[in-house]
């Protein structure tokens, strides 16, 4: 049996979707996946199937019809996965923001883990935001292996087993462990 | 029963760079319809020119329509400006713009040749190419201080002046560049995998390029001679030795060929200008507010790029119409998809080198 686990650090599959950018910084991912930057050697590699990646590049300001899109790729890729805004534009809406069609930057529709700034970034940058998702798709890695708690201890009250407010919301921790 | 089978391709596709969708319709394997929609990355960026920038920080702006022809899109801008308020620029920072603009083109069209490879299957031929052109980003950061987005220019001229070390290194990297594309001249003529599968594929005629409007080097790979280049005086291309490069066959090897004449070209360009620059300031100062309409044509990598800049005297514009060259291109591309197989499709999109973040802007 593969260890997943194992080689999905040691080989990440990255899928990029342009969200409206202006090719500025699609161009410096592809320099990235190219010799003289070659982000390659980390065992990344560029994948056109969501189903099949653990990293999600956007670029771009997210555009009114690119929004549906973005959502659903992001849907489709399996837990864990990392998202990186690539680009000011990404982050922030950057030149954009504020234009009529624009929705002001990732974030506003999918969770965004990594931040890389610059417009037009550079592929160090870039390659600094993917060595970071690293680590982050790692961590979430060991925490979706931990068992999920569902419930506090329940307390004794008037010696009556209290239960109330025992339920642990989502992504809440037991003070406990 | 129906007879024909649709296909979409894109938005996200692994051969596109760019979110545009294709739907062909096929029969069998040949395409015998296309229907494409291109809006995907429209930003509204006409419109924020004349509500939310002041006309001196728009030529900032319009950089941002294309990443690819940054330069060609804010040349175009601040000439307009220029031709408003009545400025002449120093002779220098002609030469200095039209530097850039070739150092733009070359390393757009080997992006777009390193593409091509990779969808005809030749994955390692794409990473020679992606390799050799880190030559051509190393000296456009070196002169502008980024190696996409440059924000060179400026009203009156450009916005760093070059050093003689830094056009030292320009000439060797440009020595270096050249030698290593009459390396491809002869990969792209001579070997199986590029030329022979190339030939006679996603073929346009002299006809119907000229009936369907084409432009750029797909217009010149079916033999018709147009290039803005040789047709405006706002910067002296003629002075720094441009030559109309045309093929007459019209297929992706022939565009693939013009493409690498034209980076030719642009080599030769750029070192008659680093052997000739002129002396001078290269930022004159202009003042007042523009008023009054003015068109300003570039050549773009892509083809002809066109501004419309209307004034109104005061810090606000009225009007900033962009024409993109892809935009025009696009009945042409649709007629060459028809009668193609399917399989081609992606070489022959690449072959077009589209760029839709300026067509939707
Ligand atoms: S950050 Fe700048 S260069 Fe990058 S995609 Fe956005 S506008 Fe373009």
């Amino acid at each position: 049996m593969f260890d997943l686990k194992k080689y999905r650090k040691k080989s990440p599959w990255i899928l990029h979707y342009n969200a409206g950018s202006c090719n500025g910084c699609d161009i410096e991912i592809l320099a990235c996946l190219a010799p003289k930057y070659d982000l390659e050697r980390f065992g990344v590699i560029n994948t056109g199937n969501p189903k099949q990646s653990d990293i999600f590049l956007v670029t771009g300001p997210v555009t009114y019809r690119s929004r549906e899109r973005l959502v659903e790729l992001y849907t489709q890729m399996p837990e864990p996965k990392v998202v990186i805004a690539v680009g000011s534009c990404s982050c922030t809406g950057g030149v954009f923001r504020d234009m009529v069609n624009v929705e002001d930057g990732v974030d506003r529709y999918i969770p965004v883990d990594v931040y890389v700034a610059g417009c037009a970034t550079s592929p160090e940058l870039i390659i600094d935001g993917v060595v970071k998702a690293l680590e982050i798709l790692e961590q979430k890695t060991k925490e979706m292996e931990k068992p999920l708690k569902l419930f506090r201890e329940a307390t004794l009250q008037n010696s009556i087993v209290n239960r109330r407010h025992t339920a642990l919301k989502v992504g809440e921790k037991d003070e406990e462990d | 029963m129906k007879q024909t089978i649709n296909i979409p391709l894109g938005s996200q596709h692994i051969a596109l760079l760019e979110p545009v969708r294709f739907k062909f319709e096929c029969e069998n394997e040949k395409i015998i319809g296309v229907d494409s929609d291109v809006g995907f990355v429209h930003r509204g960026i006409e419109r924020a020119c004349t509500t939310k920038f002041k006309f001196d920080s728009i030529g900032y702006v319009v950089a941002r329509v294309c990443g690819l022809c940054a330069i060609t899109h804010s040349l175009s801008y601040t000439v307009a400006i220029e031709k408003l308020l009545g400025g002449e620029i120093s002779k220098k920072a002609k030469y200095l713009r039209i530097l850039l603009l070739e150092l733009d083109r070359i390393h757009s069209h080997m992006l777009c040749l390193s593409h091509t490879c990779e969808n005809a299957g030749f994955e390692a031929m794409f990473m020679r190419i992606m390799g050799d052109r880190e030559l051509v980003m190393e000296i456009q950061e070196l002169l502008t201080g980024n190696r996409v987005q440059f924000d060179y220019i400026s009203i009156g001229g450009v916005n760093r002046d070059l050093s003689s070390t830094v056009a030292l290194k320009i000439k060797e990297n440009l020595y270096e560049v050249k030698q290593k594309v009459l390396g491809y001249m002869d990969e792209f003529t001579h070997n199986w995998s590029l030329s022979l599968k190339f030939k006679g594929i996603g073929a346009l005629s002299l006809d119907d390029a000229y009936i369907f409007n084409a432009i750029g080097p797909l217009a010149r790979a079916s033999g018709l001679n147009i290039d803005v280049r040789n047709e405006i005086d706002y910067l002296p291309f003629n002075e720094v030795g441009f030559l109309m490069q045309t093929h007459s066959d019209g297929d992706i090897n022939a565009r693939n060929l013009v493409r690498l004449n034209e980076i030719l070209n642009s080599i030769l360009m750029c070192e008659n200008i680093i052997n000739g620059l002129p002396e001078g300031e290269i930022f004159t100062k202009i003042k007042g507010k523009p008023k009054g309409e003015a068109i300003v044509r570039f050549e773009a990598p892509r083809g002809e790029l066109m501004y419309y800049v209307k004034g109104n005297g005061t810090a606000m514009l009225d009007r900033v119409r962009i024409k993109t060259p892809t935009f025009s291109s696009i009945p042409a591309f649709s007629h060459i998809f028809v009668g193609q197989d399917y399989a081609d499709a992606p070489a022959i999109l690449a072959s077009f080198d589209p760029c839709l973040s300026c067509t939707a802007k």
